[in-house]
């Protein structure tokens, strides 16, 4: 059952245009020109219910401004939208209640108030019964570790308490759906490991649904099932993580250890990407030559002590699909359902 | 020494561009200071109305007072505003400054040259030759006066340039200069004669404002302008400017050379 | 529909709670920030005792009668400042995101804004007008009926209202433009200094505009005309009893207008 629906979404922004020079800076004071850019250009995908979902593409590509739409901060301009049943826009303080909002980089705590009275100030706001209070904080205490910092002011939170706090605030309400825009950024790899195991947790345990919007590729990689990626404001790929790798991954890295040092170590359609030692990093391409072909080949010129196969990972992988800016018809059959 | 000139230069260049960028605030000014000027126009005619002279003082001579303060006044406006400037002291931008090869104050005084020349050139230039051939006020009628204005007018300008930096600065020891800050605004705009020239002051007030610095901004350029100051006069009152604008000029070196020990020491 | 009202107020009382201890919390900027607003008006006072040095009256009207009708704006415009001051700062609400999370919220943005702030520092126009006002009251010998203070408590009311109204409406603008704060010092600002003098001294269209359109000249110009018995006046004596009604009415169309704005918020950022 779908719990989020968006269908030909739009959404534009005016932006002025620079004119050049200093005649152009006194042409622009009396006659400004302005640029349409959609930032967000027919879009559309189901979420299901319970599902979590990475939503994901590089600056500008209309992340945050879909986000936006979702959680009823941005108006569209024009499309369908359906969260849990209602427009969000339209309906904003229903829809409120029934989501949980985390942007990574901005607070969504009160900056002065010590953390344990921002949660006391959520709980009159969202009108969350006494009990329901009581329970969702001695959950989120425990898993989060907020006792440490229940009493110090928000403003002098470090950033990855702050993070946590911000995520237990997000879901004090016992949101159906929860919306983390970067909810790593800035963590360092213990943090960032204690975020996911808790978005994994409350996913599992209380069906919540999850969007995500990542830099980050492995939280992607831990976390979803599926992902949207999506670049100048369309959707450029929507399925299964595994999918993507199998579709796209069409370069393998091949790890040699020689017997020798050799110093012109040289293969026909196969590049020398690291050397370290006797240890060299080949890329080759699946298509030119299979593994087992280039294993031959190599042990007929060399001495091997040992080999291995390395998977790309998804961020070169994502790195490839954006500098070769394949035209996302012919690339990706995998596209958005309609 | 012509490379460096031509590098602060470039400072006036870009930010006259910049400005460009910024037309709300370009034209949000302009209608406030028109607003003002109506204002202020409106209240010196109500003042004069049924009186002929008051303190030698006709009305034509004030209406050209005032008209010539407002323009003044809108030209100062288009500067960084003190409390940029305390802004970026207290979010320790300033500090940033410090590592680039050029004098800040100096860099200051260049970057706002261009916004106020774009103001003058869009806005006060055009606007305010309407309003003059319209109410026909005392303008300077040689070309030695008009220089003496524009001299005078460029010490003033400089006055307060070099007082609102150096209180601008001063946010590096003071936290909060709040009730500090609003004494030193109302002291620029009564003892500068901004709206009612130091003429019509009680004479125990008049001769406290003689001693401070604030009539060299507005009051001596305006009076040169109208008139009401000229021949002999007009010497020592220019002599007057440009003493304090030596003595605010090397306030602000010295509380400028104090901050920037400050932040190398403590890092902002 | 009541029991979201009562949620908010409650909401609402809280954050004033929260927004007082914070003030508290830098008691030197909280005194400073006092004494500086009651000095910026004691500054304009003495301006206007310095221009009537020479000249004696306004059109009619002389220093004390002038000092009681800034001090009746003052007043309105301190009890304003409480509640909707910082709504000049909507484009720095928006531009830092902090209004994005007022909207993922069940409670209107607009109490959201209205919460963040309650300026204790207004004190400080409070003891100036008031302090103007006593001296006014006494020097100009006036001994007030209870109908002319009920015109005073309705001026005081009506004049927040309406310059309360004002602040909304320049808050909405930003919404569009994103600038609010340079607005309404360009812009607010000057058109609330015309209060100071007496309404007559400007041009009939300005009259017109301040009294139909803007409704200023209700703030304290008509209601004055009443409390100081001025009946010479170009103005018929009975406006300044309608300050209260038509702040409601004025505040209430600013309000519509901010909810408009809030349809057509573009975020920040992207």
């Amino acid at each position: 059952m779908s719990i989020i629906e968006v269908k030909h979404l739009y959404k534009e922004f005016k932006i002025p245009k620079r004119q050049e020079g200093m005649s152009g800076a006194l042409r622009s004071l009396f006659h400004r020109q302005y640029l349409t850019k959609p930032a967000v250009n027919d879009i559309s995908f189901s979420i299901d219910c319970g599902e979590i979902v990475g939503y994901i593409g590089p600056n500008g590509a209309g992340k945050s401004t879909t986000i936006k739409m979702l959680t009823g901060i941005l108006v569209p301009s024009s499309g369908y939208i359906r969260v849990n049943g209602l427009i969000p826009y339209k309906e904003r303080q229903r829809n409120a209640r029934q989501i949980g909002v985390v942007f990574g980089q901005r607070s969504q705590l009160w900056w002065d108030l010590p953390t344990i009275e921002s949660f006391e100030l959520l709980k009159q706001v969202f009108q969350i019964p006494a009990e329901r209070y009581r329970q969702n904080m001695a959950r989120f205490r425990k898993i989060l570790e907020l006792d440490e910092f229940l009493h110090t002011p928000v403003r002098q939170l470090s950033l990855g308490q702050r993070m946590r706090a911000d995520i237990a605030a997000a879901l004090l309400h016992d949101p159906k759906i929860i919306f983390l825009d970067e909810p790593t950024i800035g963590l360092d790899v213990v943090a960032k490991e204690r975020m996911r195991s808790f978005i994994r947790e409350i996913n599992r345990e209380r069906g919540v649904t999850v969007i995500l919007t990542t830099h980050d590729m492995s939280d992607i990689e831990k976390l979803c099932q599926r992902m949207i990626l999506i670049d100048k404001g369309q959707v450029m790929y929507d399925g299964e993580l595994a999918k993507i790798k199998e579709t796209f991954g069409k370069t393998r890295i091949l790890i040699v250890d020689l017997e020798e040092e050799i110093v012109d170590f040289s293969l026909d359609g196969v590049e020398v990407v690291k050397q370290e030692g006797n240890r060299r990093w080949l890329k080759f391409n699946r298509d030119t030559i299979t593994a087992s072909q280039l294993i031959s080949r190599i042990s007929e010129n060399y001495n091997v002590r040992d080999i291995s196969i390395q998977d790309p990972e998804i961020e070169v992988l994502i790195r490839n699909i954006y500098e070769n800016n394949l035209p996302s018809e012919q690339a990706f059959t995998n596209k958005a359902k309609p | 020494m012509i490379k460096t000139y031509r590098m602060y230069w470039e400072f006036t260049r870009k930010s006259f561009q910049r400005s460009a960028a910024y037309r709300v605030d370009s034209w949000s000014r302009v209608l406030g200071n028109v607003m003002s000027l109506g204002i202020w126009g409106c209240i010196w005619f109500a003042l004069y109305y049924g009186k002929g002279s008051v303190e030698n003082i006709s009305f034509h001579s004030m209406l050209s007072y005032i008209l010539i303060s407002m323009a003044l006044q809108g030209i100062h406006s288009a500067g960084t505003p003190l409390w940029e400037i305390q802004r970026r002291v207290r979010t320790g931008d300033i500090a940033i400054e410090l590592l680039r090869p050029y004098d800040y104050p100096l860099r200051m005084l260049f970057t706002d040259l261009g916004s106020m020349s774009f103001y003058f050139i869009t806005a006060i230039f055009p606007l305010y030759t309407v309003i003059f051939i319209f109410f026909q006020p005392n303008i300077p009628l040689s070309a030695s006066q008009w220089g003496l204005f524009i001299l005078s007018a460029a010490l003033g300008y400089l006055i307060r340039y070099s007082l609102e930096l150096t209180f601008g600065l001063f946010t590096f020891w003071l936290v909060e200069t709040g009730g500090v800050e609003d004494i030193f605004y109302f002291s620029i705009s009564l003892f500068s004669g901004s709206v009612v020239p130091l003429w019509f002051f009680p004479d125990w007030l008049a001769s406290i404002a003689s001693l401070l610095p604030f009539q060299g901004i507005y009051f001596v350029p305006n009076a040169i302008f109208v008139g009401e100051l000229s021949g002999q006069a007009i010497l020592p009152a220019l002599l007057n400017q440009v003493i304090w604008l030596v003595i605010c000029y090397g306030l602000l070196r010295f509380v400028w050379a104090k901050a920037s020990q400050k932040i190398v020491v403590q890092g902002g | 529909m009541l029991k979201s009202c009562l949620r908010g107020l409650k909401f609402y009382f809280y954050m004033v709670g929260v927004s007082i201890k914070t003030q508290l919390q830098y008691r030197y900027a909280f005194v400073m920030n006092i004494l500086g607003w009651a000095m910026t008006y004691a500054g304009t006072a003495i301006t206007m005792w310095v221009m009537l040095y020479s000249f004696q009256t306004i059109r009619g009207w002389m220093f004390w009668e002038l000092l009681f009708l800034f001090g009746l704006s003052v007043l309105s415009w301190s009890i304003c400042i409480i509640f909707f001051f910082h709504f000049r700062n909507m484009d720095e609400y928006i531009v830092e995101g902090t209004f994005d999370r007022f909207l993922v919220r069940p409670i209107h943005p607009f109490l959201h804004v209205v919460a963040l702030k309650f300026d204790v520092g207004a004190f400080g126009q409070l003891l100036f007008s008031i302090v103007a006002l006593i001296i006014a009251y006494a020097q100009l010998g006036l001994n007030w009926q209870l109908s002319q203070w009920l015109i005073f408590l309705g001026a005081v009311i009506g004049g927040t209202l309406i310059q309360g109204g004002m602040l909304v409406l320049i808050s909405g603008v930003a919404f569009w433009t994103t600038r609010s704060e340079r607005l309404f010092w360009t812009l607010m600002w000057p058109a609330k200094n015309l209060m100071n003098y007496p309404l007559t001294i400007f041009p009939r269209v300005i009259q017109l505009l301040v009294t139909f359109v803007l409704p200023f000249a209700f703030v304290n110009f008509l209601p004055a005309l009443l409390l100081l018995d001025k009946t010479k006046e170009s103005f018929a004596p009975y406006w300044g009893f309608f300050t209260l009604p038509v702040g409601v009415i004025f505040f209430a169309l600013c309000f519509k207008f901010w909810t408009i704005g809030l349809n057509h918020y573009k975020s920040a950022g992207s």
